[in-house]
């Protein structure tokens, strides 16, 4: 079988463990899937469900990257490429929660709460 | 407006051009507006007809605008930097002569030699065409021109994506050009904040040739971004590990990873803005819950790392030349990548000092602060590992040992004016001063500009087969140095003394000392490029004295210096197996560096193609279009690109093959060439002696 992104036939690995490791992944992504959709149609209060569909998810893209686009910590190009899709995250998540940060601190101290903005809307203009 | 849009022209007519204004009212404002527009229109006039009676037009087409030769295409690159270079100086020279005339009085508070509206424009396209139309293009250029050569690869894992990299890059240059001759340039400053820069305060088209250069330059960026970082993980030669790579490489892996991730905000906030500008959107206006802060925090997340995008490969350069001109192995190597790695992912994390007095609260101020004196740390290691490596070293004094030592002196005072203004108490006294602007040119200028002219001239035998005159190229630092020292040490005193940026008259006649001084050293500057020029053009006079055919004239240590000078086009004649970090070095150390391969294969090279240069035409086109709502000429370019790609998608490609035999021929007669030639000492460096072959005894990297 070929050795993830590189092109290079890897002799240890047979086609077998290649089409295993597929199976594996499409299952437990399917699983995960049905059970988003169970969860929401369940009876639990709505944080729960909630709660529940984001933990699939994220099981989800977890399961995807590891059967589906060969990342892992072993072997060394499914290391590299494991390590790149880190920074990546890594990165959105300075980029994201920074301005999440910065843009809710300064909301907080300049724009009107919603209350008063209907509030100012509802009133005659002044001028 | 959309009332008088015309369907063909859109709002162009003939209203719009600098004449127009001057037809209208001469004064000397309008008069530099004509002027830098006639030197536009002849300077083009001037080089057509240059290209025409030389008959280069063929050439400069079949060699140079469809190559996808990573070392070409970094050739072009430095070559378009150099022109908007000369744009640039001529620009901030011509801001210090208006601020050296603009003392008002109480009565007349206008004056100066140009109009406000004028000098806006003026720092607009100035901070535009500096940073992304040189600092850019010269390190984009170095990086394609040294990058493959350095891992022991042929050319840039995507050649062709790498030619409409260039041409996108170009097709911005141009459209900043062509605003001097048609229409006015934004007022907003190289940053173009809304909400002045919003439809409502700035209806024209200036803001619009901004957003739409940045646009299609930082989609350029972008894919080279990729293209670095996919060379340097996917090409290296056999045997180059990671932590055998020269330090330029590194420093170029750090850029391209932060080109990667940081431009992208840029191309946010700029298709955001324009959205707001064209389709009615409310991102950045105070109505329908837009957030003009927001445009601050998403550009400055792109502006950040930018900064250190433009002096990573500067630092890349040092690394190497601080080594090969001391004869010693660089100091703490490891060190070196680690600082380097470090630069880069902390420059994510700063980006809110660029507005600490935008109104969030003391602790997000003070999280940010903190976080920018850290990133002082690294590059404070970086600044001792160069001067330990030149330590006890047999230093020459050649031209980018000048700019270096000019560096060292400067970029640390430039580093600490920025450790105070990482303080956010501090920040709030001079924020929007002088005190600023001369912070950022005094990082920039040592940093970028003396980093980039050293790395030019180090590796310029490598692209064209003689050294540049190294009595010239001194000079030309010197000036570069004392017009920087006269430019801007003024600037920090008037921004300690209160004068704030961008203020195109002053009334307090204690500004005016300092503004005489910061004007000579404007001029220092115009001489500076000037000399700049001269050093090219009489280096190409004396190209047979300066000739270096053995291509290693520096005796250096990375496998650069291992082909010859000029490189041919396939660089190796067969790809080199990496036995150690420095493996020209170690090869000299063997013995006999010069061995040829005992095989010649045919080599697959990426065939011509106007992929690029047709892009480019049509990336040109839709700015142009947009800039001036020329709709139906908007939609055609915006569809032929796609097109293009398609087009050339279906099509088959042949490389150029380049046949063994010929590659034999070239390589022995290089061979055959360098037994001949004598060697030169160190002593001889700067001779006339010196053809390239170094005394391989003296070697001690």
């Amino acid at each position: 079988m070929i050795k993830p992104n590189t092109g290079e036939l890897d002799p240890q690995e047979s086609a077998a463990s290649e089409i295993k490791s597929y199976t594996t992944g499409f299952i437990a992504s399917l699983l995960l899937t049905v059970g988003g959709f169970a969860a929401a149609l369940s009876d639990l209060p709505t944080t729960w469900k909630v709660v529940l569909i984001c933990v699939a998810a994220l099981l989800q893209i977890i399961t995807h990257m590891r059967n589906f686009l060969h990342l892992s910590f072993s072997g060394g190009q499914s290391r590299e490429d494991l390590l790149l899709v880190l920074f990546s995250a890594i990165l959105l998540t300075i980029m994201a929660g920074g301005t999440w940060y910065i843009m809710s601190d300064l909301s907080g101290r300049m724009h009107q709460t919603m209350d008063s903005v209907a509030s100012a809307q509802s009133q005659p203009h002044s001028r | 407006m959309s009332g008088n849009t015309s369907p063909i022209f859109g709002n162009l007519n003939w209203n719009v051009t600098p004449y127009t204004d001057l037809l209208q009212h001469v004064d000397s404002s309008t008069i530099v507006g004509a002027g830098a527009a006639s030197v536009l229109v002849f300077g083009a006039i001037a080089g057509v007809a240059l290209f025409t009676y030389m008959r280069w037009w063929g050439p400069l087409y079949r060699i140079w605008l469809t190559s996808p030769d990573a070392k070409k295409i970094g050739i072009m690159y430095i070559a378009l930097a150099l022109v908007m270079l000369a744009r640039g100086i001529i620009e901030g020279f011509v801001m210090r002569a208006h601020q050296a005339t603009a003392l008002g009085t109480l009565a007349q508070p206008e004056a100066g030699l140009v109009a406000p509206d004028h000098f806006s424009q003026l720092f607009s396209t100035h901070g535009t065409i500096m940073i992304f139309f040189v600092a850019m293009p010269l390190l984009i250029g170095l990086i394609n021109f040294v990058l493959p050569q350095q891992l022991g690869a042929r050319d840039m894992a995507f050649p062709v994506l790498n030619q409409v990299s260039l041409g996108l890059t170009a097709a911005g240059a141009a459209l900043i050009m062509i605003s001097l001759l048609v229409g006015q340039f934004g007022t907003g400053g190289w940053t173009m904040y809304p909400p002045y820069t919003g439809i409502d305060f700035s209806p024209g088209e200036g803001v619009d040739y901004w957003l739409w250069a940045i646009l299609i330059s930082g989609m350029g960026s972008t894919l080279t971004g990729m293209n670095f970082a996919v060379t340097i993980f996917k090409e290296r030669a056999p045997g180059m590990h990671f932590m055998r790579m020269p330090l330029f490489c590194w420093t170029s892996l750090c850029v391209a990873i932060m080109l990667v991730y940081a431009m992208p905000a840029l191309t946010v906030s700029s298709a955001m803005l324009a959205l707001d500008r064209y389709a009615g959107f409310h991102f950045f206006t105070n109505a329908a819950g837009g957030n003009m802060m927001n445009y601050a925090n998403i550009f400055w997340m792109f502006g950040h790392p930018e900064v250190y995008i433009l002096i990573l490969p500067a630092f890349g350069v040092f690394s190497e030349i601080s080594s090969t001109f001391s004869g010693k192995r660089l100091y703490g190597y490891t060190s070196l990548v680690i600082a380097s790695m470090s630069i880069a992912v902390i420059s994510f994390t700063v980006w809110l000092h660029h507005f600490f007095t935008m109104g969030q609260s003391a602790g997000v101020n003070i999280a940010f602060g903190i976080a920018t004196m850290i990133i002082g740390i690294p590059t404070g290691v970086k600044i001792y590992d160069w001067m330990a490596t030149m330590w006890r070293g047999r230093v020459r004094i050649t031209t980018p040992i000048v700019y270096l030592t000019g560096f060292f002196l400067l970029f640390v005072i430039g580093g600490l004016s920025g450790i105070i203004l990482a303080n956010p108490s501090i920040d709030y006294q001079v924020h929007n001063s002088t005190f600023l602007v001369a912070h950022f040119h005094n990082v920039i200028i040592p940093g970028v500009l003396y980093g980039m002219l050293a790395g030019i001239h180090y590796w310029f035998p490598k692209a064209f087969g003689f050294r540049l005159s190294e009595t010239w190229g001194r000079r030309t630092a010197y000036l570069f140095v004392g017009g920087f020292i006269f430019t801007f040490m003024p600037l920090y005193v008037l921004g300690m003394m209160g004068f704030p940026r961008r203020s195109p008259t002053f009334q307090n006649p204690e500004f005016l000392p300092w503004m005489y001084v910061a004007a000579f050293g404007g001029v220092l500057m115009m001489c500076a490029l000037a000399s700049l020029m001269w050093t090219f053009w009489t280096s190409y006079r004396n190209r047979t004295a300066l000739a270096v055919p053995g291509g290693d004239p520096w005796n250096g240590s990375t496998l650069e210096w291992s082909s010859p000078a000029p490189v041919p086009e396939w660089t190796f004649p067969q790809i080199p197996q990496i036995q150690a970090r420095g493996d020209w070095g170690e090869a000299k150390r063997a013995g006999d560096p010069w061995k040829g391969p005992e095989r010649y294969t045919d080599i697959e090279m990426p065939a011509n193609t106007a992929h690029g240069l047709l892009i480019a035409g049509a990336a040109f086109a839709l700015g142009f279009a947009m800039v001036w709502h020329i709709w139906w000429l908007a939609i055609l370019s915006f569809l032929a690109i796609p097109g293009m790609i398609a087009l050339r998608g279906m099509r088959v490609i042949t490389p150029k093959i380049i046949p063994a035999a010929e590659v034999e021929e070239a390589d022995r007669r290089f061979r055959q060439q360098v037994a001949s030639l004598a060697s030169a000492t160190r002593a001889d460096e700067e001779t006339e002696r010196n053809r390239g072959v170094p005394d391989l005894s003296e070697f001690a990297g």
